[in-house]
């Protein structure tokens, strides 16, 4: 459906620059209020641009320090922010002369916090020499081979008209030296392990197309972003094309191919 | 496997995913607030975690990654501070003009890989535009002056190719719904 012209125009305004008072109550009158996706849009630029550096130590405890000790309902005065509408930045003052008075109880906790965060960034750091990938989280992981690998390839999910993957979208990186990858998707519909599984399908440019490499068996969780990784039976000598086919528990040896949901096929 | 949600057991009061949340985004959030306000980050920056505490229920895996929820909410409160403030962008930064590498960061989110390619695919002028716009905060006015572009064509630049940003995440055609 076309989307009315000034409803866009408040939507684009208020994710650049923010809306004054007149412009936010008409936003609300039209009923888009709630529409973030050009928000989200801006937030994916910044995203995509911008260096990541780490917060210094002591930033991180004054954070730790305000943050809530039970759910976020408790953190009294401070209101999350509307576009053109300030918050009351004055909530910040008030939480700096409450940490003071919290200040002496809380220093074995702060202790703990940063021992946790050191502990969290020796983990994180153990990983970039490529030695303990297999560690890491997995999208810790999955950035880890993106880095260091220097023939990996990203390959965008294509998906099919089946119905399991209408709205789903993602990638595929695969190294040939490490004969490692991830594959990541959103929107691809959730499975029941007992009535169906995902399984990876290879093709090998070296092999036969009708026995594709086996990547294994998978199940999609309501999470959101599900990243997962290839486990490949076999070696492939130069992967072609990845698939993603509906099967039974368990997955099969060879497939029927009735269901296939996603391709990515890398450009020859 | 999946790269588990942690804004979650946020809003459900879980201490330790507190923790995680500010290890896992800490950096983000940090240096998102240091292009913003490059002299008071540190204030923004714990101003954004309040605000990300009390936004984490309403995070919906479905609509996007948690990095690109939590990259929505510090800009949301960084826009609201210069609004509050009247900070001016620091444009001693941008002797340059800054259009972004599009090379991703190997951790980049789906929707900050595909927001990448889009801005590839963007004319240079509309994501000079949209990069200082997004990224430095700068408002239409001080990007016209800047780049010497007339301030309609700041604006038309900016609400295209927003819109193209908008349509290629959504995979819809501009201007829908």
């Amino acid at each position: 459906m076309p989307m009315d012209p000034r409803t866009e125009e408040l939507l684009v305004e208020r994710a650049l620059r923010g809306l004054d008072d007149d412009e936010h109550r008409e936003l609300q009158q039209r009923g888009a209020e709630d529409d973030d996706s050009y928000d989200l849009a801006a937030a994916a630029i910044l995203l995509a641009t911008t260096p990541v550096e780490a917060m210094p130590a002591e930033l991180a405890n004054k954070v730790l320090a305000a943050a809530p000790a039970g759910p976020p309902s408790t953190l009294v005065g401070v209101v999350a922010p509307t576009i053109g509408k300030p918050a009351p930045v004055a909530s910040l003052q008030d939480q700096r002369e409450k940490q003071t008075k919290r200040r002496s109880s809380l220093v074995p906790w702060l202790a703990a916090a940063a021992c946790l965060l050191v502990a969290i960034g020796a983990w994180l750091w153990a990983g970039r020499d490529g030695k303990h990938t297999s560690a890491l989280p997995i999208a810790e992981a999955r950035a880890e081979l993106l880095r260091s690998a220097p023939d990996v390839t990203t390959i965008e999910w294509k998906a099919t008209d089946d119905p399991a993957a209408k709205g789903a979208l993602g990638d595929v990186v695969w190294s040939q030296t490490r004969q490692l990858g991830y594959m990541r998707f959103r929107g691809l519909a959730v499975n029941d392990p007992k009535q169906y599984q995902y399984q990876l399908w290879i093709f090998d440019k070296g092999r036969d197309d009708k026995y594709p490499v086996d990547g294994g068996v998978f199940d999609i969780t309501p999470s959101g972003e599900v990243i997962v990784p290839i486990k490949a039976k076999l070696a492939v000598d130069e992967a072609a094309m990845f698939a993603v086919t509906v099967e039974r528990p368990g997955g099969v040896v060879v497939s029927k191919r009735e269901r296939i949901v996603v391709i990515a096929a890398r450009k020859s | 496997m999946t790269s588990s949600p942690v804004l979650a057991r946020v809003a459900a009061g879980d201490a330790l995913a507190v923790r995680e949340c500010l290890a896992r985004y800490g950096a983000l959030v940090w240096s998102i607030a240091r292009r913003f306000e490059p002299g008071d980050a540190e204030d923004a920056v714990q101003e954004i975690f309040l605000d990300l505490w009390k936004s984490a229920a309403r995070f919906d895996p479905q609509i996007a990654s948690e990095a690109t929820f939590v990259a929505m909410i510090a800009r949301r409160r960084l826009i609201d501070r210069r609004r509050a403030h009247r900070r001016r962008p620091a444009t001693e930064q941008l002797a340059e003009t800054p259009i972004p590498d599009t090379a991703l960061r190997p951790d980049a989110s789906l929707e900050a890989a595909k927001a990448a390619r889009a801005l590839g695919q963007l004319r240079p002028e509309q994501r000079q535009v949209l990069v200082l716009s997004t990224c430095h905060g700068m408002s239409h006015g001080e990007i016209a002056a800047h780049t010497g572009m007339p301030l309609g064509t700041v604006k038309a630049h900016a609400r295209r190719g927003l819109s193209s940003i908008r349509a290629a995440l959504l995979g819809v055609p501009e201007g829908q719904s």
